[in-house]
């Protein structure tokens, strides 16, 4: 699992790579937690390379979620792959954390 | 006896390494029984990890000894079946057996909920300091 970030003109772009699961979900807290106090509260989580996660990333995801909300911002995702849909959709949250279809799409309508 | 058309396991130490081996296991058991479907795979896939990842984060060992995870999955004609247990370990708490969605904003507590949404049957045995959860998905 592999996590990079780049912080753009109006959010920052946190790409995940690989599996998602107990492993991996410390990781990205710790990225996005980075990536916040950095002073970027918009976050997108492109998970177009994430072919799996379980209910451990989907907590990390939440975890992330409320620190950019608790900054003045938002988290969203991007590029879902069936899966992580499945994922989403089984624990009710995608209704929570909104998917779009890019990471420049996510914060497209303001 | 329900033929067995592949079958795959893992055996070692409750930790980290236990999981990544585990979803390579998997995806070994998929190469061998190509038929599959791909919702299949993903949604039984997704349970044994669960199960597995369960173990790890929570299971307490019984004594001295350090618990070790133990899996199990087959693919037969009609069905999918993993037998994920602990070694070792004492009998979890039955707040810890919690089959219920959390509250949206909860980081944890959904891994049971979904591994039941996941599976045809999902079944717990405890026999001598072992604990095992019986998935099946019929396919």
């Amino acid at each position: 699992m592999q996590f990079s970030y780049e912080v753009k003109d109006s959010y920052a772009e946190v790409k995940s790579v690989g599996r998602l699961n107990m492993v991996a979900a410390p990781k990205l807290r710790e990225v996005v937690n980075e990536v916040v106090a950095g002073g970027s509260s918009r976050v997108v989580v492109n998970l177009a390379e994430t072919d799996f996660m379980d209910s451990s990333g989907l907590g990390a995801l939440i975890g992330c979620l409320k620190a950019t909300r608790q900054a003045g911002g938002d988290l969203r995702i991007s590029g879902v792959q069936p899966q992580v849909k499945m994922v989403l959709e089984l624990t009710n949250m995608d209704r929570v954390l909104t998917a779009y279809p890019s990471a420049e799409e996510a914060f497209g309508d303001d | 006896m329900t033929e067995v058309i592949a079958r795959k396991g893992y055996h070692g130490p409750s930790n980290e390494a236990a999981i990544e081996a585990i979803h390579n296991e998997l995806d070994a058991l998929w190469d061998d029984a190509s038929f599959v479907p791909d919702m299949d795979r993903m949604t039984f896939a997704t349970a044994v990890i669960e199960a597995a990842a369960n173990i790890v984060q929570h299971a307490l060992p019984v004594a001295e000894k350090p618990v070790e995870i133990d899996v199990d999955i087959s693919v037969r004609p009609t069905r999918l079946v993993a037998r994920v247990s602990a070694f070792n370990a004492r009998e979890p708490f039955a707040n810890d057996m919690q089959a219920s969605m959390p509250d949206e904003d909860a980081e944890s507590g959904r891994g049971l909920a979904l591994i039941e949404a996941l599976v045809t049957t999902v079944t717990f045995e405890r026999q001598d300091g072992t604990n095992t959860w019986i998935l099946t998905r019929d396919t």
